[in-house]
């Protein structure tokens, strides 16, 4: 069951870059040359790279369906045997748009610590008002260390409206 | 010597207060971030970039610098005390190093390998301010075609061998291209695959795709798949927790050699394309097994001090070894060096031979920061093993999270649009599914900055030769590179091979963490 | 629970460190004086590399030699939870229906305590049995 699960998986993933590869070039017909061009116009290396792309998925594609699957890569703090958790996944990617969707409104800190409570909160921190405060003083420090002191200018928001050193 | 002088006046500024305190940032958090599992430096220099908005050039590519050179001290710590290492280069050390933690001999394998990192790390920047004028030079006179067969033995070496499966690298690789072609092209202002939106005009940024496939890909991925259980740390000396046992004299004697070997073993192995960290700490320490004898080779397994010795000089020669393409020819052969080449592109310097004659200063600086950084580490790295051991407190959640808040700082803050962080968000789970199903993520991020150039040295070549497809192969030099590479390709067969050998083997000895 | 115990039941919650060893002895004197039944607990959240709160090998070594020389009758329960220390020691003071919980408690400032909770306090305040809190 989980491997076969894997296998599909493999497959479809094999499949996106043979869909690029045909979708790549495709486009590089579209690309406008010039006339005055000389030697190799723009669409040459588009062409030499969606084919190879195409040529590489097409192996792949081949590879998954025999059977040949990817090691899963390792990783420190990666456990091995544990089945993909794609409810955290969601919860994580769903807080990463929250996030994106209040940086203008509300302002990069608290964008940030939302996403920092929600993504602390999503992996499994105990308890919540940990996350929370962690997630303020971070995203303040963060705010007044880039915003204040390097000048990126991160969005206050209108919380910190009056705050003249977290101007980005 | 003029080259002296450069190095002199390097030296200069490098040790302005200042510099020496970004030095010290620099290999502070590049120690950290190589304890810690799971950030390399290659993420922590993609998430850094913002600094390059405010900071000076010099000063911002001291602290790269830094955390490059930190990075490689810091995985030894964690591999030696811990059972897990903390960086793939450090792997080796693990056999060895936790071993001797584990009979009590924790703080003499910390010193040689915090002395053979100094010692290599030295040694290796001295033969990169030799090497460097020397083969600038060089290429100075090299063509276009020329710097096309560079780029194909580079691009061929890191697509084939990062990585298990050769057909899976070359997928990301050449995804890494595909992604680079998108925006404008350079030679004659045509728009490429941005289908018509004007956010994708200037293309992905390069940063934005480190981010993604690094931090947001990696925090996903290990949310789906969290170890549970803490590690066991090794205390630094004996059992009883009293006074930690230095390297004796006859450490001293078993070391010295292993450290040299380790160096000029790393060093060369740096400066070719995906030869990499990995692949001279292994070579190493099969060399170190080679040629112990009697009593110390029956050690091996169990704790042998030149198990660790040399793979850890031979780890920091070649992160040495790396800067001499990077430097001269603008060729960025890791994930980090292409991270620092970006972080010369985001300064309108481009790298390549007539880096050292247009930006002296600044490369001369950047050198004499890497011999004042590793005496900085070695300094620093005894004495606060117990801080980075508190770092490792860290729970994993807040840490990726953390990483999460950072990556969508770095995105934001590339052009103030929501449009980057929606592409962070595409790119990480591109790096997810990457990560899950086996594809390196490294040829992908380096692929995007040679791609550009590649096919500008492609151009240019053809536009010469009248499009004459055998001007590709047309000169001494490109005959030595295509050579060097069928020659390289075998070699590797063979290294890849004794490789898995060795990792299957001892691996199976070491008896499961109690628990 | 299932067989009469007739024996109290304490509840120890053991970190390795002079604040474990100073409650251990505690516990100890107080499962001789009440003649009861120790029960240790070391719990470890596992979400971090390092855990200094969960004891391995060597630790337990000595936690079970200290034991066994005190001469109490004792049960040892390592694990890993999802939950937080203090809400593994209170449940199992709960289940035991203990008549006394033995925690180590550091002294704190009042801005330490903010920024780290604390795992004794939880406990203090929620147990329903009596708390002896040691100092080390």
């Amino acid at each position: 069951m989980q491997t076969a699960q894997k296998n599909l998986g493999e497959v479809l993933f094999a499949l996106v870059f043979v869909v690029l590869g045909v979708a790549g070039v495709i486009f590089a017909g579209t690309i406008e040359v010039p006339d005055l061009e000389f030697g190799m116009g723009p669409r040459a290396f588009p062409y030499i790279v969606s084919t190879l792309m195409l040529v590489i998925g097409a192996g792949l594609v081949f590879q998954a369906l025999r059977g040949q699957l990817g090691a899963a890569e390792d990783g420190e703090d990666i456990d091995a045997e544990a089945s993909t958790d794609w409810i955290t996944i969601g919860k994580i990617a769903l807080f990463v748009v929250i996030h994106i969707v209040l940086i203008e409104p509300a302002g990069w800190p608290v964008a940030a610590a939302v996403l920092f409570t929600g993504a602390s909160w999503s992996l499994g921190a105990k308890p919540l008002w940990r996350s929370i405060m962690i997630s303020v003083i971070l995203a303040l420090v963060l705010q007044y260390l880039f915003g204040g002191l390097l000048g990126v200018s991160l969005p206050r928001g209108p919380l910190l409206e009056g705050v003249e050193f977290l101007n980005g | 010597m003029d080259n002296f002088n450069m190095l002199m006046e390097g030296f200069a500024t490098a040790a302005q207060p200042i510099y020496l305190l970004y030095a010290l940032f620099g290999v502070f958090i590049g120690t950290a971030v190589g304890v810690l599992p799971g950030i390399g430096p290659a993420m922590t220099v993609a998430l850094l970039m913002p600094i390059t908005y405010s900071l000076e050039p010099t000063a911002a590519m001291i602290v790269f610098a830094g955390i490059y050179y930190g990075g490689m001290y810091g995985g030894s710590t964690t591999s030696i005390l811990l059972n897990t290492p903390g960086e793939s280069a450090s792997i080796v050390t693990a056999l060895e190093g936790n071993k001797m933690a584990k009979a009590g001999r924790g703080a003499a394998a910390l010193a040689t390998a915090a002395i053979g990192s100094f010692i290599a790390g030295t040694i290796a920047t001295v033969l990169l301010t030799f090497l460097a004028p020397v083969i600038v030079d060089f290429a100075i006179n090299l063509g276009p075609v020329d710097f096309v067969a560079l780029m194909v033995v580079a691009f061929l070496t890191i697509g084939a061998l990062l990585g298990g499966s050769i057909l899976r690298g070359m997928a990301s690789l050449v995804l890494g291209l595909f992604i680079g072609l998108i925006g404008v092209d350079d030679t004659t202002a045509q728009q490429r695959y941005t289908l018509g939106f004007p956010g994708l005009t200037d293309g992905i940024d390069v940063v934005l795709v480190a981010v993604g496939l690094f931090a947001v890909g990696e925090a996903l991925y290990v949310a789906a798949r969290m170890r549970k259980g803490p590690v066991e740390v090794m205390s630094m000396g004996s059992s009883s927790g009293n006074s930690a046992k230095w390297m004796s004299k006859d450490d001293w004697k078993r070391s010295w050699k292993p450290w040299l070997r380790g160096t000029f073993i790393g060093f060369p192995i740096g400066t070719v394309p995906a030869g990499g960290a990995d692949v001279s700490t292994f070579l190493s320490y099969a060399t170190e097994r080679k040629l112990a004898k009697g009593k110390n080779k029956k050690q091996f397994g169990h704790g042998a001090i030149e198990g660790v010795a040399g793979p850890e000089a031979a780890n920091n020669a070649a992160a040495a070894g790396v800067l001499v393409p990077l430097l001269t020819l603008g060729i960025p052969t890791t994930a980090t060096a292409a991270m620092m080449l970006t972080a010369f592109q985001r300064y309108q310097i481009q790298p390549g031979p007539l880096l050292m004659e247009t930006n002296g200063a600044l490369v001369w600086a950047l050198i004499a920061s890497l011999y004042i950084g590793n005496l900085m580490l070695l300094i620093l790295n005894l004495p606060l093993v117990g801080l980075w051991v508190k770092i490792l407190q860290i729970p994993r959640p807040y840490l990726y999270s953390g990483i999460l808040v950072f990556g969508a700082l770095g995105a934001y803050s590339l052009n103030f649009a929501t449009l980057d962080v929606v592409i962070l968000l595409v790119i990480g789970i591109l790096g997810f599914f990457m990560r899950q199903y086996g594809y390196p993520v490294a040829p992908m991020v380096v692929a995007m900055i040679l791609g550009p150039m590649f096919e500008v040295q492609l151009r240019r070549g053809l536009q010469i030769s009248q499009n004459d497809v055998s001007a590709l192969v047309s000169t001494p030099f490109t005959w030595v590179v295509y050579g060097a590479l069928i020659l390289m390709f075998v070699a590797s067969f063979f290294i890849k091979r004794a490789q898995k050998k060795m990792e299957s083997a001892p691996l199976e000895q070491i008896e499961e963490p109690s628990k | 629970m299932s067989e009469a115990t007739t024996r109290p039941v304490i509840v120890l919650g053991y970190v390795p460190g002079a604040l474990g060893d100073a409650a251990l002895a505690a516990a100890v004197d107080e499962c001789a004086r009440r003649d009861a039944k120790l029960l240790v607990i070391n719990s470890t959240r596992a979400d971090r590399t390092v855990d200094v709160h969960y004891a391995f090998g060597p630790d337990m070594e000595r936690l079970r030699t200290y034991l066994e020389a005190g001469g109490v009758e004792h049960e040892i329960r390592q694990f890993t939870s999802d939950q937080l220390a203090s809400d593994d020691v209170l449940e199992a003071a709960e289940k035991a229906d203990a008549e006394l919980i033995v925690i180590g408690v550091r002294r704190r400032s009042p801005v330490g305590k903010m920024l780290m909770g604390s795992d004794a306090q939880r406990i203090l305040l929620q147990a329903e049995c009596n708390v002896l809190a040691v100092k080390a």
